[in-house]
């Protein structure tokens, strides 16, 4: 502790304190943790030491022609000249080394006077109290150091460890197994520190403004606070935020009572469908968020022409939804279903989702085909060609295509003008489906069969539906249906062609009908093979009362010995109606001339009705057939 | 949209520009730079679109003796394997290499797509054939890009163009990297440099002064 | 694209262009037929410069093919072309230099009547009106001979007695495939007589 005043030797007004520090040097540690401290210096101790240090003998014109740096011998060029002046005059170093120690020796001589004459300088001894040691505060102390020194062993250790088990496990050479792995499936790049990868369609044609950056990320740098490494990859993906969870198109088409149905435009999200666990791997996170990225895109596009669209009925767009007529009282709906799981639980409504898979796949493909011709276009022959360009647009020119032609050829439909004759396709064919199943149910005779055809597209379906009897099939009747988006062309058997619209009734009476004509037809086959004649056929008659719709037909039979002769008719309301009229035989035969014949004498009589259903056999045709076999021999 | 479709005249058609890059690789080499262009190209999934181009070019000199080395040359190209592919005529101006700042070469471009007639009415117009030869090769594209690799092949004897009347011209594919936009677009001269920096130690696509080399 | 015949209409003296022109579609309206639209034929000459022989080129441009041009020379041998084909014609200008004042365009209503096509054009050169040109089409044949007796009926009942035989230039290709080009050739043989009635009657005056 030292302590200068400098109050007679210069400015009285600052006071400069020089303290050496206050704690002690260690001399050395025991094993047990005591310390053993060297005594501070005295006073005298301490200036007997700094003189020490004091080189006496160094020279000190050595030290001044040895300039220290660059500036200094610039700066003082006249000091660093003297030295190498020593021809001057040859005691010169003697001089400067005499005048070296008269300088020393009267510094000397003041430090002495100042230790001495107390009246510059007061030195005053310091008390040395040895510090109190109290066992408990050094034993908390210990207790501290030592934990922080396990601490830092600990940690070293663990480092060791997981160098070590990365070393066993390959954890690094599996990284960058999984890396060139994911290189493989993905589109990669690495900016700066880290690896950066793409997981949007833009490569593949997508001209969608969300971009689709993950980054990749090595799962033992994640780790390194401690937990335990549960993954079991070694390779992480971070996605955006935006893109995590799970998505889907939900496309419903519901009956709705009015013209369309905005109450039903809520937001629905189906719990059911789970989220993504956060340790799955990488893949399959990276295929979800692709998803959700291509619905969003989807959904985009969709809503921007849903907006875009005149049409006779607006569509509409609600939050994530789109609503739009199909027919009346039939509306399709596609919803973007985004489940994030940060949602607050939405109690699943009972709601019963009548999820269109057929449609939702359509949209998809719809998609990626717009996708595919933004980058595929069609190659120019020869190479100079303008690209860009369809085949048929470059031919427009020199073939000289009308302009009605090339009208067409720049007409492209939208997604959502595409989709929605999906739907009305799909709505169409379920309905006539729902008709025919029906129809086949209630109606037992005759038998209606109806064959799909496999070979159909999305806008167009057919049908071919075939009526028989049982016991009868050799007599077969067919009409086709072509379904297409508004309409459905029915051909029938004899070629007749013609269009219903979308409403079922329409089908239904057809088929009705058909079947009416149906039953004429096989009693027209049964009077040939039992050999009665045709003496009337009239496919639709305008004869009889009005009914709801379509048209009678009628037959009149004679029998192959003329006595009886028989009268059927088939309507589609009122049913079928049998009469025989039975010609008295085998009176009086009249002399005559006029009466050739013997079926001439019995002209009379009227006709009777059959009570149809009183009749023994299976169904109608059968029926009819035992009658005409009894009439036969009577 | 109607009125772009069915504008009657189409004079006020924005003059188009060629941008071009060319380069070439030995053959023994090609199909490393096929596969290369399949990597970096759009149209990757399918197989490269190969083509097999007759062209002749056609010239119009001025008869008057003071302008005797006045020319216009017509260069008149159909596909030999497309049939129903339309013949086209390619005018192309005088090519601009422009100062170091452009990386592209430029050019007045103008394609025009005729009927087959063409060759007869050319002539007719008083045209007269100048050389002519037969390109084979393949096309890929990378957004509107063009990228051409292709042999040129000599006609042994004039007017033929099946196989074995032609002659290989050298030992090397001849690689163009080409764009047609309307004038003043400079940063089509950025993407395909950026695209031929790709392209580098297979090939190096440079601007040629077609000037120097005649 | 059906076949195509076109007829001068001509217009009788002491009577306007216009006042012709709104007869004929009155009449062509009684017959119940429909407006669908304008057209527009136009025809510009080129003469070649410097070159050893003189030749003529047109270029003709239909409303009905927008996006062709067609190129006839004196032969009659056309290209058929992309509309780019004029962007070649101004690369050509030192050879070849479009005739001053030649330009003659035929412009009018276009009328729909079942299976044809009516177009009555008024035609005008360098501004001023010429005559008067009809085009009938019918489009369900591609054959002129096909059609040429049903055609001729309904022209009769148009343009009258001159639509007696086939067009000049149409009657050695009757038995032909129709293509637009041969209604151009049509369009452009009436240009020429225009073109050169006008010319007849400049020095007159």
């Amino acid at each position: 502790m030292l302590k200068l005043a400098y109050d007679k030797m210069a400015a009285p007004s600052v006071n400069v304190c020089v303290e050496s520090v206050i704690e002690h040097q260690i001399q050395e540690v025991n094993y047990d943790g005591q310390e053993i401290y060297v005594a501070p210096l005295s006073m005298s101790e301490n200036l007997s030491k700094l003189a020490y240090k004091i080189d006496f003998f160094k020279d000190e014109s050595e030290e001044k022609g040895k300039p220290t740096s660059e500036g200094e011998k610039e700066t003082d060029e006249d000091k660093v000249l003297a030295p190498f002046q020593p021809s001057l005059w040859p005691w010169d170093s003697v001089r400067n080394k005499l005048k070296g120690a008269l300088t020393e020796m009267s510094v000397l001589y003041d430090v002495l006077n100042i230790a001495k004459e107390k009246h510059y300088m007061v030195t005053d001894p310091v008390s040395q109290e040895a510090p109190e040691l109290k066992a408990s505060l050094q034993m908390l102390a210990k207790k501290k150091s030592l934990v922080a020194a396990s601490q830092i062993l600990s940690a070293g250790a663990e480092r060791l460890k997981r160098v070590q088990a990365e070393m066993a496990s390959n954890t690094q050479e599996n990284f960058l197994m999984e890396l060139l792995k994911l290189r493989k499936l993905w589109r990669l790049k690495k900016v700066h520190n880290t690896i950066l990868g793409e997981l949007s369609y833009k490569s593949a044609g997508s001209r969608f403004w969300q971009g689709g950056t993950f980054e990749v990320l090595k799962t033992s740098d994640l780790v390194a606070e401690g937990e335990v490494n549960t993954r079991s990859s070694s390779l992480d993906v971070s996605i955006p935020s935006e893109l995590e969870g799970v998505a889907y198109i939900q496309v419903e088409v519901n009956d709705v009572p009015n013209l369309m149905d905005i109450t039903s435009a809520t937001l629905k999200m189906p719990a059911g469908l789970g989220t993504m666990p956060p340790d799955a791997y990488w893949q399959q996170r990276l295929e979800v968020a692709q998803n959700v990225l291509f619905c969003k895109e989807l959904f985009a596009q969709l809503a921007r022409e849903a907006v875009q669209i005149k049409g006779s009925t607006p569509h509409m767009v609600i939050g994530n939804q789109i609503l739009t007529n199909v027919f009346p009282g039939v509306q399709l709906s596609i919803i973007l279903c985004h489940y994030t799981g940060k949602e607050k639980k939405v109690a699943l409504s009972s709601h019963k989702l009548e999820h269109n898979h057929v449609l939702e796949h359509s949209l998809h493909q719809l998609l990626r085909r717009v996708h595919d011709r933004n980058l595929n276009y069609s190659p120019p022959h020869p190479v100079n060609a303008m690209l860009g360009m369809t085949k048929r647009r470059r031919l427009a020119g020199p073939v000289a295509t009308s302009r009605q032609e090339l009208m067409e050829m720049s007409h492209s439909e939208s997604l959502l003008e595409q989709i929605l004759k999906q739907t009305k396709h799909s709505v169409l064919r379920l309905r006539t489906m729902r008709v025919i199943d029906q129809l086949a149910v209630t109606i037992q005779d005759p038998q209606i069969c109806a064959h799909w055809s496999c070979l159909n597209n999305s806008l167009e379906s057919s049908v071919r539906i075939s009526f028989t009897c049982y016991g009868y099939e050799i007599i077969r009747n067919s009409l086709v249906l072509l379904i297409g988006t508004d309409s459905i062309r029915v051909v029938m058997k004899d070629g007749r062609v013609c269009s219903l619209s979308f409403e079922v009734t329409e089908l239904r009476d057809l088929i009705q009908w058909q079947i009416c004509q149906h039953q004429t037809m096989c009693v027209l086959h049964l009077a040939k093979v039992q050999g009665w004649t045709v003496l009337s056929m009239i496919n639709n008659s305008g004869h009889a009362d009005m009914e709801a719709y379509g048209t009678s037909s009628t037959v009149m039979l004679a029998s192959p010995r003329g006595n009886v002769t028989m009268a059927f008719h088939s309507n589609p309301v009122s049913g079928q109606r049998l009469a025989v009229k039975k010609a008295e035989l085998g009176g009086e035969v009249h002399g005559s001339p006029a009466v050739t014949a013997a079926k001439w004498a019995g002209l009379s009589g009227d006709y009777e009705e059959v009570n149809l259903q009183q009749l023994e056999g299976r169904n109608l045709v059968g029926k009819i057939d035992m009658l005409m076999a009894r009439l036969n021999t009577s | 949209m109607e009125a772009a479709v069915l504008a009657p005249s189409l004079k006020s058609i924005a003059p188009q520009q060629e941008y071009l890059l060319q380069g070439s690789i030995l053959d023994a080499h090609r199909d490393v730079l096929l596969h290369r262009l399949r990597g970096l190209c759009d149209n990757a999934e399918n197989s490269p679109e190969s083509f097999n181009d007759y062209e002749a070019v056609y010239m119009l000199r001025n008869s008057s003796t003071t302008q005797q080395s006045q020319f216009v040359l017509f260069r008149v190209r159909h596909a030999l394997d497309r049939p129903d592919a339309p013949a086209h005529i390619r005018y192309l101006g005088q090519a601009e290499v422009g100062d170091r700042g452009r990386h592209t070469l430029v050019r007045a471009c103008l394609d025009v797509a005729c009927s087959p007639n063409v060759r007869d009415f050319l002539m007719e117009m008083g045209f007269r054939l100048d050389h002519d030869y037969v390109a084979q090769g393949f096309f890929f594209h990378k957004g509107r890009m063009k990228v051409t690799v292709y042999k040129i092949f000599k006609l042994q004897q004039p007017g033929k163009t099946d196989q074995s009347n032609l002659e290989p011209l050298g030992s090397s594919h001849l690689v163009e990297l080409s764009v047609v936009a309307p004038l003043g677009q400079e940063q089509i001269g950025d993407d395909m440099k950026n695209f031929a920096e790709q392209l580098k130690p297979l090939v190096s696509l440079e601007k040629v002064d077609h000037r120097r080399i005649q | 694209m059906g076949v195509s015949c076109v007829y001068d209409y001509p217009v009788p003296d002491g009577r306007s262009g216009a006042q012709v022109v709104d007869v004929l579609q009155k009449q062509v309206e009684t017959m119940g037929a429909y407006k669908t639209g304008n057209f527009h034929i136009d025809c510009e000459t080129y003469q070649s410069v410097m070159l050893n022989s003189p030749k003529t080129l047109h270029i003709l441009h239909n409303s009905e093919h927008p996006a062709s041009c067609f190129a006839i020379l004196d032969s009659g041998n056309t290209l058929v072309a992309d509309t780019l084909f004029n962007g070649l014609m101004s690369n050509l200008k030192n050879y070849y230099q479009a005739r001053k004042g030649a330009k003659i365009e035929s412009k009018g209503q276009r009328y729909q009547l079942a299976d044809f096509v009516l177009k009555i054009g008024s035609v005008s050169l360098a501004g001023s009106f010429k005559g008067i040109l009809v085009e009938v089409e019918y489009s369900p044949s591609l054959v002129a001979m096909e059609c040429w007796n049903l055609m001729k009926e309904l022209l009769q009942s148009i343009v009258g007695n001159i639509a007696e035989t086939p067009p000049q230039t149409l009657k050695p290709r009757m038995d032909e495939t129709f293509t637009p080009t041969m209604a151009m050739l049509q369009y452009l043989e009436h240009f020429n007589n225009f073109r050169n009635k006008a010319a007849m009657s400049q020095p007159a005056r």
